[in-house]
């Protein structure tokens, strides 16, 4: 994965787990899945009579353009994940994210007033974890999804001690 | 009362912690006044008395039988019933107020409260980020005052003391500032003046209460207010939608929805009432415990900020304002929260709420002591009013555009901003970061070096098309979102990495929570200061 515009030069990232692909296709089979069973209600209800207004065209588009949009979103999901990365410097950890609309985080190890860990039901089942940041400001949102469980705990730890050291007041 | 049970979870790091074991059980705990259970809950006594008494008064003055000839036979029950629903209500309240207890001993604030969920409560007090006063009409009349204790979680307060007398009220925010501040940690000083005995149970809580002496700095006259709030953006929608609603009726020849205008009237005055009310004698003061403001009309409010508690500020300038030259400051505390409830909220981290350059100069001057540069009266001047050249600097391809030292957005972007890319900028002192943007809506951001919490460089598609980035800083939650608007990409880096190492650096100078210790303490003056009059909360 080649360093993006906005990265500061000369950063190791360490890359996500690819696995976590598996997580977010998961999370987007069941979101498309709903989604477009609803948009195809009108019709369901069109074709058995129910209705008369929407026409049949309609209808299909409906559906259509739904599972369309999601199938783009499909292509992308290797890539974002492929786009998550974080390093560890000297005296903060830097987060990026995004192809289309980047963003790059650096969280200063003094300012993490907690480590959170979290496992959802399928992140369980490939062994993954996302590890999140908090401080003082809500809209920091730092959080690495799909960290192998042992990379996780490891993390988990190396920053708390950093924090430690470098706790800084507000 | 003030203290629910849901706040009993928010535990965090020094900040308020429940514990269930007293400590210090009996060294000098404090009760509130009595009468504060009906200030406060002086609504649902008010209508208590309404609903069984109104219809009985209007008959006994109308000379007819009190009760109603119909309900005559059931009138000891209705009696009994109402009776015995304000025997409760009452009841409730002197054991609400019998089991509320506080304590300022050892370096915290304790407050219990509860007879059936019972609660205990303790704050650090070096970590307060903020102290209240807050005196609503009625607790007013009563010569009452609430205390606030503000630490850093963003919510609700941490410690609410409702009510006590106005002159205790403003001891314990003494004694408590005296003990944050450090001044008062090692040698108590001896009792000043005649401390009432009721007051003053122990005589650790008398022994630092002397108010810190303060220097007013500006009051916001009354003309100038009105005048604020008329030509503010609300103003401004509201013209919109009144021209709109009359050409509509032009248009439709339908006069039916005049009769709506009328509530929306109603509402838009109390609306305009309650931003008058609130901004009424403004005054910023400046002493060694940090900036007190004062304001109100009917409800009074005196806040304390200690100094290095603001975490970002804001300059902000409404387009029709700029005829008069009036600005408005808002400042982001870790205690405050959000603005969410436009009322109380947003008066609390509004640092002034109209003022001239000359006054946005002084409150800038408390807030940041040490502004970090030679010439802060024109760097900030730069950063509220200036815009850079249209020209662009020749034959820099990064479009540095160094107006009064505020590097630009590039002039590659002025498609992407046509009007603003001359105003968006930054410029960074050795101890803050100044932001500016907007050409119609003018913003200011100042974000001192030591309270950045984390950054991140953010950039869409089309500004990668044009090489810019947004820099956005994060701070506690409050009205003021630092965002550096479309800076050119080699200097958006450039300044996230070079903002990072002046704020790792700042945090290793970061001082103690202790702003006065004790021997930068100079003596504390024995009387009461004069500027402290009978109308301040």
């Amino acid at each position: 994965m080649r360093t993006e515009a906005i990265d500061p030069p000369g950063i190791d990232w360490l890359r996500v787990s690819p696995k976590y692909v598996t997580v977010r296709l998961a999370g987007w089979a069941l979101g498309t899945l709903i989604t477009v069973a609803l948009l195809s209600l009108p019709l369901v209800l069109v074709l058995t009579g129910a209705w008369t207004w929407p026409p049949v065209w309609l209808a299909v588009a409906l559906p259509a353009v739904a599972l369309v949009l999601a199938l783009w979103r499909l292509v992308l999901i290797p890539r974002q994940v492929r786009s998550i990365g974080y390093a560890e410097r000297e005296d903060d950890l830097l987060i990026r994210r995004g192809i289309f609309f980047q963003r790059t985080l650096v969280v200063p190890y003094g300012r993490m007033q907690y480590v959170d860990i979290a496992v959802g039901p399928v992140e369980r089942q490939l062994g993954l974890c996302t590890l999140k940041l908090h401080t003082a400001a809500a809209a920091t949102s730092a959080e690495i999804p799909g960290l192998p469980a042992s990379e996780g705990a490891r993390l988990r730890e190396r920053l708390s001690a950093r924090g430690e050291a470098r706790l800084a007041g507000l | 009362m003030a203290l629910t049970p849901q706040d009993a979870g928010r535990a965090a790091d020094g900040t308020a912690v429940l514990s269930g074991i007293g400590t210090n059980a009996d060294a000098g705990w404090l009760r509130v006044h009595p009468a504060s259970p009906f200030v406060r809950g002086w609504v649902a006594l008010a209508a208590l008395l309404f609903f069984f008494g109104r219809d009985s008064f209007e008959r006994f003055l109308q000379g007819g039988p009190v009760f109603d000839e119909r309900l005559a036979g059931r009138a000891p029950w209705l009696l009994l019933g109402g009776g015995t629903l304000l025997l409760l209500t009452v009841l409730g309240y002197v054991l609400s107020w019998y089991f509320t207890r506080y304590q300022v001993a050892g370096g915290y604030v304790r407050v219990n409260t509860g007879f059936l969920f019972k609660q205990q409560r303790q704050a650090r007090l070096d970590r307060v980020q903020a102290i209240d006063v807050v005196q609503p009409l009625l607790a007013r009349i009563f010569g009452l005052a609430e205390l606030r204790f503000e630490v850093a979680d963003a919510g609700q307060s941490a410690v609410r003391l409702a009510y006590l007398r106005a002159d205790e009220a403003r001891q314990l925010r003494a004694t408590i500032l005296a003990r944050a501040s450090g001044a008062a940690a090692g040698t108590p000083a001896p009792e000043p003046g005649h401390p009432e005995p009721g007051e003053l149970a122990s005589g650790e809580l008398a022994s630092a209460a002397v108010e810190a002496p303060e220097q007013a700095v500006l009051t916001v006259p009354p003309p100038r207010l009105l005048g604020s709030l008329l030509l503010s953006e609300q103003s401004v929608v509201i013209l919109a939608g009144g021209i709109a609603s009359v050409m509509l009726s032009a248009v439709t020849e339908n006069r039916n929805f005049t009769v709506f205008l009328i509530p929306a009237a109603i509402g838009l005055l109390a609306s305009y009432w309650s931003s008058f009310n609130r901004g009424y004698n403004f005054t910023a003061a400046v002493s060694p415990d940090g900036i007190r403001l004062r304001y109100g009309l009917l409800d009074t409010q005196a806040q304390t900020v200690p100094p290095g508690r603001i975490q970002a500020l804001k300059v902000s300038q409404p387009p029709l304002w700029r005829v008069f030259g009036w600005y408005r400051i808002q400042v982001n505390v870790a205690g405050y929260g959000l603005a969410s409830s436009a009322g109380e909220g947003s008066a609390r981290t509004t640092l002034l709420p109209v003022g001239s350059l000359a006054d946005v100069m002084k409150i800038l001057a408390l807030v940041l002591p040490d502004p970090g540069t030679e010439d802060p009266v024109g760097l900030f001047t730069a950063g509220i009013t200036g815009l850079a050249d249209p020209a662009g600097a020749p034959g820099s391809a990064a479009g540095r555009d160094a107006d009064g030292g505020f590097v630009t957005s590039p002039r590659r972007a002025r498609f992407l901003a046509p009007l603003g890319w001359r105003r968006n900028g930054f410029t960074a002192t050795e101890t803050a970061l100044l932001l500016r943007s907007g050409r119609w809506w003018r913003n200011f951001v100042v974000v001192p070096h030591q309270r950045t919490q984390s950054m991140a460089l953010e950039q869409g598609p089309l500004a990668r098309r044009f090489r810019v980035a947004d820099l956005v800083l994060h701070t506690t939650a409050g009205p003021v979102a630092p965002r550096l608007i479309q800076a050119g990409l080699d200097e958006a880096r450039a300044l996230f990495d070079a903002q990072a190492a002046r704020a790792r650096a700042a945090r290793k100078h970061q001082k103690s929570e202790h702003w006065l210790e004790p021997a930068a303490q100079p003596a504390a003056p024995p009387a009461e200061d004069p500027q402290e009059g009978p109308h301040h909360g």
